[in-house]
């Protein structure tokens, strides 16, 4: 179960309950943006600091080096990430 | 040079740039310099839906309750929705079309403007049902100042970019004289001209359009006007797509891998870039205190309007690699994103407002009574 550790220090655990990054982050009332929940808009775009995510879809919105979309990926090792 | 609507040139589409290389000749996707594009056609067509299929009737007893301000704020709102999108549904058509070399990105060019005019019919479809003299609405988009104040700038970029095609698809590169007049043009600044009207079809569609569906949304959020909230619903879907393809455009340009050119351009244009986004905030601003100029509505008021401004501004220069320029951080309409999310999204024949689905085109005509306390 990885762990998604955010850039103010607090960390989450991953478990499969989520079905998405987006997902587990809301669980703990977090505030992501999202419009399209699922990877065409770019709305949810987070800074990856370390780590590697995998896509459930590969997305068609643009995602430049260092960030990521929350909404259609799950964690594959530990990672920290940065919500703008 | 000269446009040619099938270009005999045997040519390698795989090497050809997105724009001025040779034009396209054979329309095939068995092979895509950028999948991208191909993926985006794909998705818009998986996304098709028809006006008529979103029933609007209720919408005319909401309109006709609204107070005189909230009908100002309203139809003002879908009159600069009918503009946009008249600009939309042919522009890029007239504009890209003449200078693109990957039939990828020419069809999904194709596939993009025809989404935009079931954009435009459908608010030919909202205009006929909230008033009996639709051609009163439509003709003030003509006349009204505060929206051809936005045309000018909606359109600028365009115009120049199609007027230098045109000139040099004529007459080639250096200066000419055209009925008295004397016109420059190269092929460098042909792609300047692409690079920023590209720009501003993105200010356009990832801020103004999303300026407006806040305008939209919050009636809804009133349970007000719904059959026009379920349709911007589906526009708000299409432009999503819309501005990620504008996105991975601009995104190629500036990279230089594509057209090395490009990426000088994309350089020597940041000023005018931030220029750009920073006058149409500036715009939108405008165009809230002229909506709210009467008063405001429950939920939404110029002020919040003007922070979304700033706001959806900012976050739409940071995915294009630029700086944000207002101190606005957090989204004051938080509540518009579930008006965003795609699997809400949906036209089920077996939903009741749906009317094609019903036999024959039954009386539309209803008022208050006819509803009572039932709960749509
Ligand atoms: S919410 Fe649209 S890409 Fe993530
Ligand atoms: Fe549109
Ligand atoms: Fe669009």
């Amino acid at each position: 179960m990885p762990d998604i550790k955010l850039s103010n220090g607090v960390v989450i655990n991953f478990d499969n309950s989520a079905r998405t990054l987006l997902d587990a982050l809301e669980r703990e009332q977090l505030e992501v943006n999202f419009h399209c929940r699922e990877g065409y808009c770019g709305a949810c775009r987070c800074k990856l600091l370390s780590g590697e995510v995998n896509y459930i879809n590969e997305p068609l919105a643009f995602v430049r080096k260092g960030e990521f979309l929350p909404c259609c990926s799950v964690p594959v090792t530990d990672i920290e990430i940065e919500i703008p | 040079m000269a446009y040619t609507t099938f270009n005999r040139q045997i040519n390698d589409q795989m090497k050809e740039p997105m724009f001025f290389g040779n034009p396209v000749n054979v329309s095939r996707y068995d092979q895509q310099k950028y999948g991208i594009f191909e993926k985006l056609i794909e998705k818009q067509l998986s996304f098709f839906w028809r006006p008529e299929e979103v029933d609007v009737s209720k919408d005319r007893i909401d309109y006709q309750n609204l107070p005189e301000h909230e009908k100002h704020i309203f139809i003002s709102n879908l009159k600069y929705q009918t503009l946009l999108d008249s600009v939309q549904g042919r522009s890029p058509n007239v504009a890209f079309l003449p200078i693109v070399s990957l039939p990828e990105l020419e069809t999904w060019i194709e596939t993009w403007a025809f989404s935009e005019t079931i954009h435009s019919r459908s608010y030919t479809h909202i205009v006929r049902n909230i008033s009996a003299e639709p051609h009163k609405v439509f003709d003030d988009i003509m006349l009204n100042e505060k929206i051809l104040e936005r045309a000018e700038d909606v359109t600028r970029y365009y115009d120049d970019l199609i007027n230098g095609i045109n000139l040099y698809q004529r007459c080639g590169e250096g200066t000419h004289s055209i009925n008295g007049e004397t016109h420059s043009i190269s092929l460098y600044e042909l792609k300047r001209r692409l690079y920023l009207c590209v720009m501003s079809v993105n200010v356009l569609e990832a801020i103004r359009f999303y300026v407006s569906f806040a305008c939209s949304f919050a009636f809804a959020e009133r349970e007000l006007m719904e059959g026009n909230a379920k349709i911007i619903r589906l526009i708000a879907r299409d432009e999503a797509l819309h501005l990620t393809g504008t996105q991975h455009m601009l995104n190629i340009m500036a990279a230089g891998d594509d057209d090395a050119d490009m990426a000088k351009i994309a350089k020597e244009c940041e000023e005018e870039a931030y220029t750009i986004f920073r006058k149409a905030a500036e715009q939108e601003k405008d165009w809230a205190q002229y909506l709210f100029k009467d008063g405001s509505m429950i939920g939404l008021n110029k002020d919040i309007l003007c922070q979304y401004v700033e706001y959806i501004t900012n976050s739409r220069m940071q995915a294009i690699g630029m700086k944000a320029i207002f101190p606005t951080t957090q989204n004051p309409i938080p509540w518009i994103n579930t008006w965003l999310v795609s699997d809400n999204v949906q036209v089920a024949p077996q939903e009741a407002e749906i009317s094609s689905y019903l036999v024959g085109q039954i009386d539309n005509e209803v008022d208050g009574g006819d509803f009572g306390d039932f709960d749509l």
